[in-house]
């Protein structure tokens, strides 16, 4: 159940959307600077998510509490 | 990436204009272009003193115009009920170009002098006539005071008679007058009377006690309303004295003391008719002097409410004309044409709004002749010009703020736009504090039109000049909080957990078992509030932030590539890029593997135990080669790790040597070269004669100044040894130092988590369960406590301290992989900007 599949899945998903910034971004004085935003921020997310994903993927120590309760809303 | 239009990518390519500007027309398209606001002119005349310029004597009178608008100005300021001046937008305007320019500068100039000298009578009379009011005050004090004592004396009248017995002769001689008066009081007595400083009443006793040898009455009284001081505004307080002394030497003793400790004498009379006939007069005079004071104030208060009515707009005329004339004293008077010759650096891209505006000021002039531009070759190097809108501005001023990028090389401000607000995220992410940091953001955006128009506090400005970096780390913030699952130190429970928690056990402790199922989104709720909790963040977020910095520092260097490409340096590809990018890549980009390799494996169907992957850095460059299979974490580990090593160590003296030894050989081929032109140089008369023509021929776009400062590339070979030494040792150990640098990430996303939960634990909490009316006032409280902690503590100061550091690590880790930043900015005569000069 736990398998890297969908890394890679969302890594396609992000690279086509990267893709699709690049190309259909209307020329203008902010071309470049649209681009690069959406492009960067897909990347960044991605990497962040990425990151915090695996690391749950196999984890090597599970979660106690030595109280009753948790605290979530 | 189209040519038509401007990016952020690189700085503006600049183009040397040349402009003959006829002298009619100089000061309306100095104006014209001045609006523009994009040409940098060039000192034509650095040699000149400034006093020997041209324009000198127009300087002078703007200056004098500007002297009389800042006294206005501080006049208005000094005023206690506000003075309104209308803005510039609202202002009538004054035509500064064209055929009537210089009548009215003209009449602008006599206009501000009358109102000037008006306004300094006003104020000069005000001063007299308070000071006047003062004194006449200080004589009804006096009149009244001494009343009291001579009232008092009446009652001892006998006593004194028979205590003194001499100076009856002069008394006498008073007898007369005094019997014309209805008075019971036989005063024979002589007296000082006036007022003194309170502070210095005690000193006046005591040096008239030892000069007088006690042959004196002294008595004194406070007055209780201070004196205000019309300039100063400071208070003094007074006091009446009447002294009694007999005989005239005594007397006039008595006033030269009086008057050397700075006392006000007042004529008063023994008799009480007189005294009221003078308190009279006094309080008459003072009653017309308030009415003319009044009558003055009213009149100066209308003279400046009219000044107030045009002072923005004559701020900005005077303040265009000085820049215009100051700008017109860089240009060179060429006196064979009878023009104005101009340099100055323009945007390549628009060169064609400078040329509509030359024909636009020309028409304005009402004259036909156009200045004529021309473009100039030099070796110079441009300034850098990146063309930002409202948005990209703030961005580009902190990565600005680090050094301003070489012309036409690569713009991190480009890439900042996205990667700062997202390494502030990574150390802020909570999704409450974002929220608030996004709409204070969002609301200052809104008030955008009305606040860029005031003047704002230092402090206040610093954050609006901010606001879209503040907007987009709000948002990454949010985002990032999701990621760590934090809201206000709570962590929301939107999908499935992962973990299923177990009974607890009798001592309260229990152990949570996985179910298979992964949380899709973020770290996992069930993390929130365990012991170990801390272990598992600890763990994620250094890891993290590896990896986060190791790709940010890739970025970086890759940058350096279309730099090398443009300024068409291969050898710099070749030499610097590469070896530095395999040396990055073999030890931390391993490294980063490695960590995203462990991760995705599943150890408990592995017979090896998880190794350490700190250790196992360690390991690898100080025992490369042997790897425990135990604690490995691939098989052929020992062997890869020792290639890697090799080649980083490789990478080592190939950045030392390569570069010095490829610059070597081209210095040694161009001194080959240049012993060669030696021989030619014999033909060199005959150049330097065809460049005088040159010169002289119309049309040619000589550069006027040749500076001598012209790049001579006098390379001594040890500098670029020493050079390449530094840089290496410095790419080496600032990798490693860099990466360990990117921890920062971690540390203060732990500090903001923990602070924040604290905040929660020790405020909020304590007061949920307390119940009754006390308890939901103390709840409410709190909970008002609870959220300006949050806002000054959390938000205000954490966010302070994020962005700091996210500043930092684009400034040191990410530059330093490839930014020069030794260009200088493009400052352009605009007077828009000089609004915000001032």
């Amino acid at each position: 159940m736990a398998s890297v599949f969908p890394v890679i899945f969302i890594l396609a998903i992000v690279l086509g959307l990267m893709a699709c910034g690049y190309l259909f971004v209307p020329k203008g004085p902010q071309q470049t600077t649209i681009r690069t935003a959406i492009m960067l921020t897909l990347a960044s997310c991605y990497l962040m998510w990425m990151v915090t994903y695996m690391a749950q993927l196999h984890p090597l120590i599970t979660p106690y509490r030595s109280t009753k309760g948790g605290e979530s809303l | 990436m189209g040519d038509d239009y401007p990016t952020l990518f690189r700085s503006e390519q600049m183009s040397l204009m040349q402009f003959l500007i006829p002298t009619e027309v100089a000061h309306d398209t100095v104006a014209e272009l001045g609006e523009l606001g994009n040409v940098q002119f060039k000192d034509l005349n650095p040699a000149v003193n400034p006093f020997q310029r041209s324009f000198v004597g127009e300087i002078r009178r703007t200056e004098e115009m500007a002297r009389r608008v800042r006294f206005f100005e501080s006049q208005i300021q000094k005023e206690k009920d506000v003075v309104p001046i209308r803005s510039l937008y609202d202002s009538a305007s004054l035509v500064t170009v064209g055929p009537s320019a210089a009548h009215n500068i003209d009449e602008l100039d006599v206009t501000l002098a009358a109102h000037e000298t008006r306004l300094v009578q006003m104020n000069d009379s005000y001063k007299t006539l308070s000071e006047r009011t003062r004194e006449l005050v200080e004589a009804r004090h006096v009149l009244r005071e001494t009343a009291v004592f001579f009232e008092k004396a009446e009652t001892q009248q006998t006593d004194i008679r028979t205590s003194f017995d001499d100076s009856s002769a002069p008394l006498l001689q008073h007898d007369d007058r005094e019997q014309q008066y209805s008075s019971t009081v036989q005063f024979d007595l002589e007296f000082v009377a006036g007022t003194i400083d309170r502070t210095r009443i005690s000193t006046f006793e005591r040096v008239l006690w030892r000069v007088l040898r006690g042959n004196l009455y002294m008595n004194h009284t406070d007055i209780i309303e201070p004196f205000i001081d019309p300039a100063t505004g400071a208070e003094t307080r007074k006091n009446v004295f009447i002294i009694f002394a007999h005989g005239d030497a005594l007397l006039a003793k008595i006033r030269k003391v009086a008057e050397s400790m700075g006392a006000t004498l007042y004529p008063i009379d023994a008799n009480a008719d007189k005294r009221s006939d003078s308190l009279r007069e006094v309080t008459a005079r003072l009653e017309d002097l308030e009415t003319v004071l009044y009558n003055t104030g009213v009149n100066r208060r209308s003279e400046l409410v009219r000044i107030g009515e045009h002072l923005a707009r004559w701020q900005d005329v005077v303040r265009k004309e000085k820049a215009i004339y100051e700008t017109m004293n860089l240009f060179n008077y060429d006196v064979r044409r009878k023009t104005l010759v101009a340099e100055g650096w323009v945007p390549t891209r628009d060169l064609t709004m400078i040329h509509m505006a030359l024909r636009h000021a020309t028409e304005e002039s009402g004259t036909s002749v156009v200045p004529i531009l021309q473009e100039l070759r030099t070796s110079k190097t441009p300034p850098t010009f990146t063309r930002t809108n409202k948005f990209t501005e703030g961005f580009q001023t902190i990565m600005d703020a680090y050094g301003i990028a070489t012309y036409q090389e690569v713009n991190p401000g480009l890439f900042a736009i996205i990667t700062f607000p997202f390494l502030f995220a990574v150390m802020f992410g909570d999704i409450g504090h974002g929220l608030i940091i996004f709409f204070a953001a969002l609301y200052m955006i809104f008030q955008e039109k009305k606040w860029a128009r005031q003047e704002l506090d230092e402090i206040v400005g610093q954050f609006f000049y901010g606001r879209y970096i503040i907007l987009l780390m709000g948002m990454f913030s949010v985002y990032t909080g999701l990621m760590y699952n934090d809201i206000f130190s709570k962590s929301l429970h939107i999908w499935h957990s992962g973990w299923d928690f177990l009974e607890a056990e009798p001592n309260g402790a229990s152990y949570a078992l996985s179910n298979g199922h992964i949380y899709p989104f973020g770290v996992d709720p069930a993390w929130h509030g365990a012991d170990n909790g801390l272990v598992f963040t600890n763990s994620y977020k250094m890891k993290m932030s590896v990896v986060l910095g190791v790709i940010h520092m890739t970025f970086a260097l890759c940058l350096q590539l279309p730099n090398h490409i443009k300024f068409k340096r291969p050898l710099d590809i070749y030499a610097n890029f590469i070896p530095q990018m395999i040396f990055l890549q073999s030890i931390f980009g391993y490294l980063v593997v490695c960590i995203l390799y462990k991760w995705s494996i599943d150890w408990s169907t592995r017979d090896t135990e998880p190794p350490s992957l700190l250790n196992m850095l360690i390991a690898m460059i100080l025992s490369p080669g042997k790897v425990d299979s135990t604690a490995q974490l691939y098989r052929g580990q020992g062997f890869i790790q020792v290639v890697l090593l090799l080649l980083a160590a490789v990478c080592v003296p190939w950045m030392l040597c390569m570069k010095p030894y490829f610059q070597w050989k081209e210095m040694q081929k161009i001194q080959g070269q240049g012993y060669v032109g030696l021989g030619h140089r014999s033909g060199g008369p005959r150049e330097s004669a065809d460049e005088v023509l040159e010169i002289e021929e119309e049309g040619n776009g000589r550069v006027i100044v040749e500076e001598m400062e012209e790049e001579h590339e006098q390379h001594d070979f040890s500098e670029v040894v020493i050079h390449q030494i530094i840089h290496t040792i410095e790419f080496c150990l600032g990798c490693i130092s860099h990466t360990a640098s990117y921890l920062r990430l971690w540390a203060l996303s732990l500090a903001h988590a923990q602070l924040s939960e604290v905040l929660w634990s020790m405020t909020i909490e304590k007061f949920l369960g307390v119940s009754g009316i006390f308890g939901t006032i103390a709840l409410v409280m709190v909970v008002v406590f609870w959220f300006s902690a949050t806002v000054f503590i959390l938000c205000i100061m954490e966010g302070l301290s994020a962005f700091l550091h996210a500043l930092r690590l684009h400034w040191v880790e990410a530059n330093s992989k490839h930014y020069q930043g030794e260009g200088y900015s493009f400052t352009p005569l605009s007077f828009a900007k000089l609004d915000e000069k001032e």
